[in-house]
């Protein structure tokens, strides 16, 4: 891709200042081909200020931004060639239907763009709301429509802004797929999120972002091994006969929680062989759910948004979701 | 953002027109271009009145016709600008001819364009209509002249 | 209702070549955003309204002035409209033409950048294959284009009017009779004198539009303007105060019916508008080139 850099994305040092508050500061962001790059932090730390300089929409203050290899001044208006997604929630034009946006969007494309519209409408389950104003379409259409709207480019590099906001869990899985058939096809993700436990579903890198600021960038594997140990919860038979297992096993913390049962602090193995020892003991499990991801609480220390692990449920709203996701996560562990 | 630039333009333009509207310059209404505009399309008006009216066709040129101008209707304020004026139109009917002297009421707009309006003598500019052959009304092209001169 | 995930992969063939285009630009991208903004104008009412206006209006006052003796007193032309045809289109253009021609450009152009400001579209149609340049040429082109095909159909359906009321030759304002091949010719000259002044409008709209992102001070600053012009005409100004707004180049069309006929107002106001042109131009492109779109912060 890059001749020099091998970089899908490459910023360096960009920052950008909106009056006295500074958005982005000396922000070093490099993206790689073909891997799903999650770009987190909590509401108001850059994300989408970042995103929009990579579209060209802001203009950073200083440092340079490469898109392929290629400064905006150096790749004129083809700039954007290969690329999509949008920022923040997609815009439409509210009196056309969800079809005509799509063929003015690929009137502005030129080339087959406008040939792709039907498939990328049925592709993203709007087939049936084409000729639906958009006015009428609720947030997760508009989501859709996005994603329609950025597939008529054929991206190679495929920006998305926070895009489950608004979107049922199916078709947040249903995203999670897609994005993974892509970026096996070649083509380079970037996705915002605030939302640690997407981004470690999907992404094969993440760049951590707070308060302007690089919190943290690498690979998901080389961050889960500088993470803290997930945190459990944990309801038994006889808790206390647990707490007192709990001590006496390696690697393995607990306490009670206010709500009852227990909050554990461990790693996988340990924590297997925890449960294990319980069951030989003869203390039932009645219950068992991982409460906060190693990577969360990582995420958490990383910006300090967080209370202590263990109080997930008192952290500000959005930052964590509920733990009703069968399917996200191996949430129950093999009891024999 | 808007209204600070709304507010910008607003007065840049007031400005701009209160240094014009005070500043030095003529306006361009001068005295000798009214007179030159009034006393040709007068001539012109004339011959049109005259062939409608089944009178023999006079030449524009033989009427050797002549404006004076006077702004107010006095020497005494400065003689250009828009606003009303006092025109003397003077001059030769048939053949040898003796001079007439027809008045009119100048209204002088900002662009050069007047309207003058018939202020005398009544068979000339007094009545806005007259009677053509076969007693057909028509407009008195003298009662009221439209005319506009180069202002620049 | 879901995203049928597993056949997306279809659409992510990766474009040969290095960092090329997913499809060739065949056309000029300015000229691709011009016909889709004139295909976006001629959805709205507004332009239609306009348009049905400029169709029909000259025949209503033909039609108007058919039925009532009185005619339209402090005009240039005004008395002789029962006389013959060619002074209607006059008396339109002199009557209405200051304030009625810019304000119908600037209910178009002061709204075609605002209205993406009010839908929050920008980000949408500058995260496509075409440039802030491209888009801005391409609203502007297309903005222009409206106010000049709306004035080169005022004209005709002006004309047209005119004929049909009566073919007679007209008095001129140099008192002199003008023929009817000859007063064709100037209505035509004279309408079409005022298109420079109307597209400096246009470009002062677009200006109000970029710069406040709101079509009601878009729209409405232009026709505040129109009318605060016309209340500083009536002071005595000297003549080059009177040249510098943009209203005056309205009014050049007299010196084409004097006798002799002038140019010099048309040239000057050809001057006047090419400045107000440029000048909002630069500044709207100014303000518009490194604007920051979106609520990002």
């Amino acid at each position: 891709m890059t001749e020099a850099t091998g970089h899908v994305v490459e910023a360096r040092g960009v920052s950008k200042w909106f009056g006295e508050t500074t958005a982005l500061d000396a922000v070093d962001f490099t993206v790689t081909p073909g891997v799903v790059h999650g770009l987190l932090g909590p509401n108001g730390a850059g994300k989408t200020t970042l995103l929009s300089a990579l579209f060209g929409l802001v203009l950073p203050d200083e440092g340079t931004l490469r898109l392929f290899g290629r400064t905006r001044a150096e790749a004129g208006p083809g700039w954007l060639d290969g690329v999509a997604g949008f920022v923040e929630t997609p815009r439409f034009y509210p009196y056309l239907s969800g079809r005509r946006n799509l063929a003015v969007l690929a009137g502005l494309d030129g080339g087959d763009a406008a040939a792709l519209i039907d498939q990328a409408l049925e592709r993203t389950g709007l087939a049936g709301a084409r000729g639906r104003k958009v006015k009428g379409y609720s947030l997760g259409m508009r989501q859709r429509l996005g994603l329609a709207a950025a597939m008529l480019r054929r991206p190679r590099l495929l920006i998305l802004d926070e895009p489950t906001n608004g979107m049922d869990p199916a078709g947040i899985r249903d995203l999670r797929t897609a994005l993974r058939q892509l970026a096996r096809d070649g083509v380079t993700v970037v996705l915002s999120s605030h939302n640690m436990t997407q981004v470690e579903e999907i992404c094969d890198a993440v760049t951590v972002l707070h308060r302007g600021k690089i919190a943290f960038a690498g690979r998901l594997d080389a961050m889960r091994a500088d993470a803290p140990d997930p945190v459990w919860r944990l309801r038994t038979g006889d808790d206390g006969a647990a707490l007192e297992q709990a001590r006496r096993s390696a690697g393995v913390k607990a306490e009670r929680h206010d709500d009852g049962g227990l909050v554990v602090f461990a790693a996988q193995d340990p924590m297997d062989e925890y449960v294990l020892t319980l069951a030989r003991d003869g203390v039932a499990i009645r219950g068992l759910e991982l409460d906060v991801t190693p990577l969360e609480s990582l995420f958490f220390q990383l910006t300090g948004e967080a209370g202590q692990p263990g109080e997930t449920r008192q952290t500000p709203a959005g930052l964590f979701i509920p733990p009703a996701r069968p399917d996200n996560v191996p949430v129950t562990e093999e009891v024999p | 953002m808007s209204r600070r630039l709304a507010a910008g333009a607003a007065t840049a333009v007031i400005t701009l027109l209160t240094l014009t509207a005070s500043g030095c310059g003529s306006t361009g209404l001068t005295a000798p271009r009214l007179q030159t505009s009034l006393s040709s399309t007068f001539a012109n008006l004339y011959v049109l009145q005259q062939t409608e009216q089944g009178n023999p066709k006079p030449s524009a040129a033989s009427l050797k016709s002549q404006a004076s101008c006077q702004k107010g209707g006095t020497p005494d304020i400065p003689q250009d600008g828009s606003g009303a004026w006092l025109c003397q139109i003077t001059y030769l009917v048939a053949g040898p001819g003796y001079p007439v002297i027809a008045k009119y009421n100048v209204d002088v707009q900002t662009d050069g364009c007047y309207a003058a309006d018939g202020d005398g003598p009544a068979s000339v500019n007094g009545s806005p209509t007259i009677i053509g052959p076969h007693y057909a009304q028509l407009i008195n092209p003298l009662s009221l002249i439209d005319g506009c001169f180069d202002t620049t | 209702m879901t995203l049928a995930a597993d056949q997306w992969p279809a659409y992510a063939e990766p474009a040969a070549g290095p960092a090329g285009p997913s499809d060739p630009r065949q056309r000029s991208g300015t000229l691709v955003v011009w016909r889709l903004e004139l295909a976006k104008l001629r959805g709205q009412w507004r332009v239609r309204a306009i348009a049905l206006m400029c169709l029909v209006g000259p025949f209503v006052i033909v039609a108007g002035l058919n039925v009532q003796s009185a005619t339209p007193g402090d005009t240039a032309f005004g008395q002789w409209v029962h006389t013959s045809g060619f002074a209607i289109p006059m008396v339109i253009l002199g009557f209405g033409g200051q304030w009625l021609l810019p304000v119908g450009t600037a209910v178009v152009a002061g709204d075609i950048f605002s209205s993406e400001d009010h839908f929050g579209t920008w980000k949408t149609i500058l995260t496509r294959s075409r440039s802030r340049g491209e888009l801005f040429a391409g609203k502007f082109l297309a903005a222009l284009t409206f106010a000049t095909a709306t004035m080169v159909l005022l004209i005709i359906t002006d004309l047209l009017a005119g004929l049909l009321a009566g073919t007679q030759p007209v008095v001129g304002l140099g008192g002199q009779l003008v023929t009817a091949s000859h007063a064709t010719e100037l209505v035509v000259v004279s309408w079409l004198s005022v298109i420079p002044p109307v597209l400096g409008f246009t470009a002062l709209a677009i200006f109000t539009s970029v710069a406040s992102r709101n079509s009601a001070v878009g729209i409405g600053v232009p026709v505040v303007l129109t009318l605060a012009f016309q209340v500083v005409t009536l002071i005595a100004l000297p003549a080059w105060g009177q040249q510098v707004l943009l209203s005056t180049p309205f009014t050049a069309w007299h010196g084409f019916w004097e006798q002799p006929a002038y140019v010099g107002p048309f040239l000057y106001g050809l001057l006047t508008s090419a400045v107000w042109f440029t000048l909002c131009s630069a500044a709207a492109w100014l303000v518009f080139r490194r604007r920051t779109i979106g609520g990002a912060s």
